[in-house]
C-alpha cells in the first residue's frame, strides 16, 4: 500500500480517535486545529505535525497546500464550521478528495451541497448498526471484529502481480480456502473500477492488475500475498 | 369431620394439577395480557349477541325449537359454568385451612377449620354481591322456563358485555373521576325538580285536569328541565308558567354544566386512554421494540427502518419531543422508561421485548438498562453509550449489546481513509445492502443442517460465501470441509438476500 497523507481538520471528539487510529496504521497525518486547548492536547498526545490556524481564512488554507494530500478530512466539532470549511476547501481546490463528518440529517445534505466527496453521517451509521444487531447479532459482532482486526481476522486488498498463477482464472473456479483465505470480491480493471462481490453471481476472469479483496487471518493473508507472486503452485 | 376437611385441603394443596388448573382459569378469566383470553372473550360475546338476537326475533316470529334450546340451555349452561369458575378462583379456601392447621399446630391449640372456612365463604358471598357478579348471576336466569317474565333477564346478558368491552369500562372510569361534580349536579337536579314539582302541584292541582298527583307534577318538572318537553302536561295558570320559565332556564344551565363536566373529564383522560391503548396493542404482539428517547439516533433509525418494525413504542420523558415523534408519525407515549411502573406495564412474560436505550445521557441509559433487567432478565437491552469509559458499567448493568455512536462512526471513517477501495465493500456489508450482506444462519436441532458436514452443503449452488461457524462463543474461520455442523451453531455466510433465502429453503424441515 502506498503511503497516504491525510490532512485532518479538527482534533475534537472524532478527530482525536481518527488521528490515533491513523497513526497506528502508519499513515502520515497533518492535524489542523483552531482551538488553542485542543491544539496543545494534540501535541501532548504525541503528534508532531499539528498546526494552529484560523480555518476561516482562505490564505491560511492555501498555505497548507492541500493538493499534496491524498485526502482532506473535515471533522470539526462545530458543524457550522465544518460545512464552511468543506465549502472553502472545495471552492479553492477542485481536485481534492474531501471527506466530512455529519451529525444530523440536515447537515449531511448541506455537506454534500458544499462539495464533500464523501459524507459520513454518525447517526445513520449507528441506526444501521441497531438494525443489524436486531436482525443478526452474531454476524454484526463478528463483522465489526473483522473490520477492526480485533480477532486476527481481517479484510485485505491484494493486487494481482505480473505472472501470478491467478492470472486467467475464473472467479467461480478458484477455491482459496486451502490457503486459509476467502475471496470476497474484486475490482476488475478491464470492465470498470467498481467493486464486485463474489456473491453477485457474475463469473469474472482475473487478470494482472486486478485487485482482489480477501478475508482471512493476518498470517495467512501475508503468506497468500507472497504466494500470488508465484507463477505456479502445486 | 375436621379430619376429612383437613385431608381434602391438604390433598388439594399438594396437587400440582389443581394448582395449575386454578391458576390457568384465573389467568384466562382475569388477566388481559393472557394470549388465550381473547378466545374466551370472543366466545362469550358471541353467545351474548346471539341470545339477544333471539330475544328480539322472538317478539314477532316463532323460534325453531333447537334455537330455543340453544338459547335457554346451552348459553345459560356456559354462563353458569363461567359464573362458578369466577366464584371458584375468587379466593383460596384450602390455602386458609392449611394455614390455620399449621398455626394451631404451632400454638398447640385445637384445630377447627370452620372459622377460616366461614371467612372464605363470606369473601365469596361478598364477591357474589358485587355488581358484575350479580349481572353474571341474573344472566343465567332466563334458563328458568316456567317464568317467561325472566326472559327479560336476557338483557342482563348485554350488561355482561361490560366486562368484555374495554371502552365501556373506560367510559365509566372517566365518569367516576368526576364523581364529585356529577353528584353535585344530580343533587341540584333533584332539588330543582322536586321543588318545581311540588310548586306546580300546589298551584295547579285544582285547575289543571292533567295533574292528578304529585308524581305527575314531578314528572312534568323533569320532562321540562331536561328540555325534552313532551307537552302531555303543561301549565295552565300564570303561576304555573312562571315556574316553567324558571325550570327551563335552570335546565339549560344544568345541561350545559353536565356536558362541560363530562367533556373536560374526557379531554383530561384522553391522552392516558390513548397511551393505554397503544400499550395494549403492542402487548398483544409476540415481540416488540421499546425505543427510549426520541433523539437524533432514534429519528434516524425510524426513518430508515421504521417500516420494517411494525411493533414498537417510543417512550419519551419530554413532552415536547414526544409530540414531535407523534407529529413525525410514530407511536409515542409520554413516559419515563427509568420508572419501574412504566416498564412493568408491558407484557414481559408472553412477549419478547427489546429495549433500545437511545437517550443522550449515559446515566439515564444505564438506569433504564438496570430497570429493565430488574423487571425481567429476558428483556434484551441495546444501549447507547456516549462515553467509552462507561462501557464496563453498561456491561455490568447487563446490557446485551452496546452501541457507541462515536466508535461506530469512527470505524467507518477510519476505513474510508485507510482502505478507500474497500470502503464501499465494507460499507455495503456493514449496512447489509442487498448485494452483499453478511448474515447468520442458526442451526436448530430439528432442521436439515445439523449433522451434515460443510462440503455436503450447497453454499456454491446458492451463490453464498461460507465464512465460518460461531460455536459456543468461539468463531471458527474457514473450518475444514469435513467439519460437522452441530445444532446450536451459527453459520456466518455472505451473499444476496435471495441466495440466503434459497439456501434456507433447501434445508428447511418442519419440526
Amino acid at each position: 500500500m502506498h503511503r497516504q497523507k491525510i490532512l485532518l481538520f479538527g482534533y475534537g471528539n472524532h478527530g482525536k480517535f481518527i488521528a490515533q487510529g491513523l497513526k497506528e496504521d502508519g499513515v502520515a497525518v497533518q492535524i489542523i486545529e483552531e482551538d488553542k486547548g485542543r491544539y496543545e492536547q494534540a501535541l501532548l498526545d504525541g503528534f508532531k505535525s499539528v498546526s494552529h490556524i484560523d480555518v476561516t481564512k482562505d490564505d491560511n488554507l492555501k498555505a497548507l497546500h492541500p493538493e499534496k494530500y491524498t485526502q482532506l478530512v473535515c471533522m470539526m466539532d462545530d458543524e457550522h464550521l465544518n460545512v464552511f470549511l468543506t465549502l472553502s476547501l472545495r471552492s479553492l481546490f477542485k481536485a481534492c478528495y474531501i471527506l466530512s463528518i455529519s451529525d444530523s440529517i440536515h447537515t449531511t445534505k448541506k455537506l454534500q451541497m458544499a462539495g464533500a466527496d464523501k459524507v459520513i453521517d454518525m447517526y445513520e451509521v449507528s441506526a444501521n448498526k441497531i438494525h443489524n444487531i436486531l436482525n443478526r447479532p452474531i454476524a454484526t459482532k463478528l463483522l465489526e471484529e473483522f473490520v477492526t482486526h480485533k480477532n486476527g481476522i481481517g479484510f485485505r486488498e491484494l493486487l494481482i502481480p505480473n505472472n501470478s498463477f491467478l492470472h486467467g482464472l475464473m472467479t467461480d473456479d478458484i477455491d482459496l480456502s486451502k490457503y486459509g483465505v476467502l475471496l470476497v470480491g474484486m475490482i476488475d480493471e478491464e470492465l470498470s473500477h467498481h467493486f464486485v462481490f463474489i456473491t453477485a453471481g457474475v463469473n469474472h476472469k482475473l487478470d494482472t492488475g486486478d485487485t482482489i479483496v480477501c478475508i482471512g487471518e493476518e498470517e495467512k493473508l501475508d503468506m497468500f500475498e507472497t504466494l500470488i507472486e508465484k507463477k505456479e503452485v502445486e | 369431620m375436621n379430619h376429612i376437611i383437613l385431608s381434602i385441603a391438604l390433598f388439594l394443596r399438594g396437587s400440582k394439577e389443581y394448582k395449575i388448573t386454578k391458576e390457568f382459569v384465573r389467568d384466562i378469566l382475569n388477566n388481559t395480557s393472557n394470549p388465550y383470553k381473547k378466545y374466551v372473550d370472543i366466545t362469550i360475546i358471541f353467545l351474548i349477541i346471539t341470545s339477544v338476537f333471539i330475544l328480539i326475533y322472538e317478539v314477532k316470529n316463532p323460534v325453531p325449537e333447537w334455537l330455543d334450546t340453544y338459547d335457554i340451555y346451552f348459553v345459560s349452561f356456559v354462563f353458569s359454568i363461567e359464573y362458578c369458575l369466577r366464584l371458584w378462583v375468587h379466593n383460596d379456601i384450602t390455602e386458609r385451612i392449611v394455614k390455620e392447621h399449621k398455626d394451631s399446630h404451632f400454638l398447640q391449640r385445637e384445630f377447627s377449620p370452620y372459622s377460616v372456612f366461614k371467612e372464605g365463604l363470606v369473601e365469596k358471598v361478598q364477591y357474589m354481591f358485587t355488581p358484575s357478579a350479580l349481572i353474571d348471576l341474573l344472566a343465567i336466569f332466563p334458563a328458568y322456563r316456567p317464568l317467561r317474565v325472566l326472559r327479560i333477564f336476557v338483557l342482563f346478558r348485554v350488561l355482561k358485555l361490560l366486562r368484555y368491552t374495554k371502552s365501556i369500562n373506560q367510559f365509566t372510569e372517566v365518569l367516576a373521576s368526576k364523581k364529585f361534580e356529577l353528584l353535585t349536579l344530580l343533587f341540584l337536579l333533584f332539588f330543582v325538580v322536586v321543588t318545581a314539582g311540588i310548586a306546580l302541584y300546589v298551584m295547579e292541582e285544582h285547575q289543571n285536569p292533567n295533574i292528578e298527583s304529585l308524581f305527575d307534577a314531578i314528572y312534568w318538572a323533569l320532562v321540562t328541565i331536561s328540555t325534552v318537553g313532551y307537552g302531555d302536561i303543561s301549565p295552565v295558570t300564570t303561576e304555573g308558567r312562571t315556574i316553567s320559565i324558571i325550570v327551563i332556564v335552570s335546565g339549560i344551565a344544568m345541561i350545559s354544566f353536565a356536558t362541560s363536566v363530562i367533556v373536560s373529564a374526557f379531554s383530561e383522560k384522553l391522552s392516558e386512554l390513548k397511551e393505554n391503548r397503544i400499550i395494549e396493542q403492542v402487548n398483544k404482539s409476540k415481540s416488540f421494540l421499546l425505543i427510549c428517547g426520541y433523539g437524533q439516533m432514534a429519528k434516524m433509525f425510524l426513518r430508515h427502518y421504521g417500516e420494517e418494525y411494525k411493533n414498537y413504542i417510543i417512550l419519551e420523558n419530554s413532552r415536547e419531543r414526544m409530540e414531535q415523534a407523534r407529529k413525525d408519525g410514530y407511536e409515542a407515549i409520554y413516559e419515563d422508561a427509568s420508572r419501574y411502573e412504566t416498564l412493568s406495564k408491558f407484557n414481559v412474560i408472553h412477549c419478547e421485548i427489546t429495549i433500545l436505550c437511545l437517550t443522550a445521557s449515559d446515566v439515564e441509559n444505564i438506569y433504564i438498562t438496570l430497570n429493565a433487567k430488574s423487571i425481567a432478565t429476558n428483556i434484551r437491552v441495546i444501549a447507547r453509550v456516549n462515553d467509552s469509559s462507561m462501557e464496563s458499567k453498561f456491561k455490568h448493568a447487563g446490557a446485551d449489546h452496546i452501541l457507541m455512536p462515536n466508535r461506530v462512526a469512527n470505524t467507518m471513517i477510519h476505513t474510508a481513509i485507510s482502505q478507500p477501495t474497500m470502503y464501499k465493500a465494507i460499507h455495503a456489508i456493514l449496512t447489509g445492502k442487498n448485494i452483499a450482506r453478511i448474515d447468520e444462519i442458526r442451526v436448530y436441532e430439528c432442521d436439515g443442517l445439523a449433522g451434515k458436514s460443510i462440503d455436503e452443503l450447497a453454499f456454491k449452488k446458492a451463490k453464498l460465501l461460507f465464512m465460518g461457524i460461531q460455536r459456543k462463543g468461539e468463531f471458527l474461520f474457514n473450518p475444514l470441509a469435513s467439519t460437522k455442523i452441530e445444532s446450536g451453531d451459527v453459520l456466518l455466510v455472505m451473499g444476496r438476500t435471495i441466495s440466503l433465502e434459497y439456501f434456507k429453503s433447501l434445508y428447511e424441515r418442519n419440526c
